[in-house]
């Protein structure tokens, strides 16, 4: 069909148009209905950091989405830009230059900047985790040397669990790390490391003891050391703002002083690492569901067939009633948990586990009804919703699989 | 123009009171010595003067954009110290306010237009009018 033909709404322009009228439609449709309104239940303080989250993504983020989605690019000034806002260590502590937030600050800002780009947000997480890992278990030496370049995103971080042969079955990992007088010699690889080969600091769990879990030690490396390579850029189905390669450790040296934390305690780290991260991606997750409700919410109003709006359609009007009831009931998991994990609750990291769940599983629902919703236009790549369909179909794979999570939440109810 | 009133006076009125030059709306501004060059949009397009300084200037929206408020800042706000002033210790008199609402009223409603059939017609119309 002719271009000019196309149901050309408000809303989808905002994601392909000039930033300031992405930033006048995307802001003037913050709330568009008070009951999926995120702003809901906030202090004025996180309505402030959502406010900025959402101005930043509505014009940094949104209108170069597909742009950097087509040509595989890592937008690195403009998360320099959001690192100057202190986006880059959010619930890092201020002495090294971070914000001090709480979790549930984060998981607010993480949902609010999805709404702009969610892979470009999925990576910050990660590197929000990153430097949230050497601040907590780093001594002082560690913590002032790598984590105000990482706050402010001069330098970017990558985390290393995963190997070609333990994925959910991470305390099997095999990356090797020998101790030689003061330095650990590492041999393995990594692989599916976000960022891998354009950021600089990489945090790895390596084996240094024996078999299990209390084997496993965290190191810090950075790009440069010899015997760190990388593989090819791996081709995705989304996150492709994001450089994703195998990390290759050959005979690769490491002072001591890279290490994290005291031997064997690797694990431990990687695992309160990941319900934090678990909570940042479910807020992607939440991010995107929203934007792909708005959009469906728009094009069904636009867009008519047989005399009459999409929205006059009782089916689509009870669909988009769902979409809405799931996105909110995904939220309040998310947010449940991130309070949770706050306070340090000893219920904390099973909540995380099945606010990931829950909330990746209906996010993903939600944004492949929008695509439905769409028509055969959904299906086009100048329709910023299947974009959000593919940027969060990983959320249900990585930070543990979906499958996983229900091992941890079955494990805490039938053993815990 | 105050959200408030919407009256569109306070920089005109201080130009008046300081007797120095005003350029209201200003869209874009650029120093120079000893003066500014100030430009506004008109209906017609776009109106530039050149004041000498010191000059009275009011912003409008499309001057620049705001920069993002960092979040330390937004939590530093909180505690930043609010400093009241009484009215006295600046040397403004206290008294009633000096502006007085003389009338509201809604402006007159509609009239219905008419069609008319050709462009004579409406030239005729518009001169019995007295509008052209």
């Amino acid at each position: 069909s002719r271009e000019a033909e196309r149901p050309r709404t408000a809303m989808a322009m905002a994601w392909r148009a000039a930033p300031r009228a992405a930033a006048r439609l995307l802001l003037g449709r913050r709330g568009i209905a008070s009951c999926i309104d995120p702003s809901t239940g906030l202090t004025e303080d996180q309505k402030e950091f959502q406010k900025v989250a959402l101005d930043f993504a509505a014009k940094e983020m949104a209108p170069y989405m597909a742009e950097w989605d087509e040509k595989e690019i890592f937008p690195v000034e403009t998360m320099r830009k959001a690192a100057q806002l202190g986006f880059g260590g959010i619930y890092v502590k201020p002495d090294v230059g971070g914000s001090g937030l709480s979790r549930l600050d984060t998981s607010i800002i993480f949902e609010a900047l999805s709404t702009g780009c969610t892979s470009t947000t999925a990576y910050m997480s990660i590197h929000n985790m990153c430097v949230w890992m050497i601040d907590t278990f780093g001594n002082e030496e560690q913590r002032h040397r790598f984590c105000p370049s990482l706050c402010s995103m001069e330098k970017f971080a990558s985390y290393c669990l995963t190997e070609p042969g333990s994925g959910s079955d991470a305390a099997s990992l095999l990356t090797s790390a020998q101790r030689k007088g003061d330095t650990y010699v590492l041999n393995g690889s990594k692989a599916f490391i976000s960022g891998g080969g354009d950021t600089d600091v990489y945090v790895v769990m390596c084996r240094t003891g024996g078999p299990g879990p209390k084997g496993i030690s965290c190191l810090v490396l950075e790009k440069g050391m010899p015997g760190l390579s990388f593989g090819k850029k791996e081709k995705k189905v989304g996150w492709n703002s994001q450089p994703t390669r195998a990390v290759i450790f050959e005979d690769c040296v490491v002072p001591v002083g890279n290490r994290l934390g005291a031997e064997g305690q690797g694990f431990s780290i990687a695992m309160q690492g990941l319900n934090g991260g678990r909570i940042n991606i479910a807020s992607c997750s939440l991010g995107a569901a929203h934007a792909s409700v708005l959009l469906a919410q728009e094009h069904l109003s636009v867009r008519k067939q047989f005399g009459e709006p999409l929205a006059n359609n009782q089916y689509l009007q009870f669909r988009l009633a769902e979409m809405a009831t799931r996105l909110l009931a995904a939220r309040l998991m998310v947010r449940n948990a991130a309070r949770a994990l706050q306070e340090g609750r000893e219920d904390a990291a099973v909540l995380c586990s099945m606010a990931k769940l829950f909330a990746t599983d209906e996010c993903f629902g939600i944004c492949n009804q929008a695509l439905q919703m769409h028509g055969g236009y959904g299906y086009l790549k100048d329709y910023a919703v299947q974009q959000f369909v593919r940027d969060i179909r990983v959320h249900q794979i990585l930070e543990g699989t979906n499958e996983v999570m229900r091992m941890i939440v079955a494990r805490s109810l039938l053993q815990g | 123009q105050a959200i408030d009133d919407d009256c569109n006076q306070t920089g005109q009125l201080l130009a008046a009171m300081l007797d120095w030059p005003q350029g209201t709306f200003a869209s874009r501004v650029e120093l120079e010595a000893g003066a500014v060059r100030v430009q506004r949009e008109v209906d017609g397009g776009l109106e530039t003067l050149r004041l000498r300084l010191p000059a009275v200037l009011t912003a409008d929206l499309r001057l620049n954009e705001p920069r993002y408020a960092t979040l330390p800042n937004i939590m530093k706000a909180k505690k930043k110290p609010l400093e009241v002033v009484p009215a006295a210790e600046l040397g403004v008199p206290a008294g009633a306010p000096r502006l007085k609402v003389l009338q509201v009223q809604e402006p007159p409603a509609r009239a219905g237009g008419e069609k008319v059939e050709s462009v004579e017609s409406l030239l005729g119309k518009l001169r019995h009018a007295g509008c052209i």
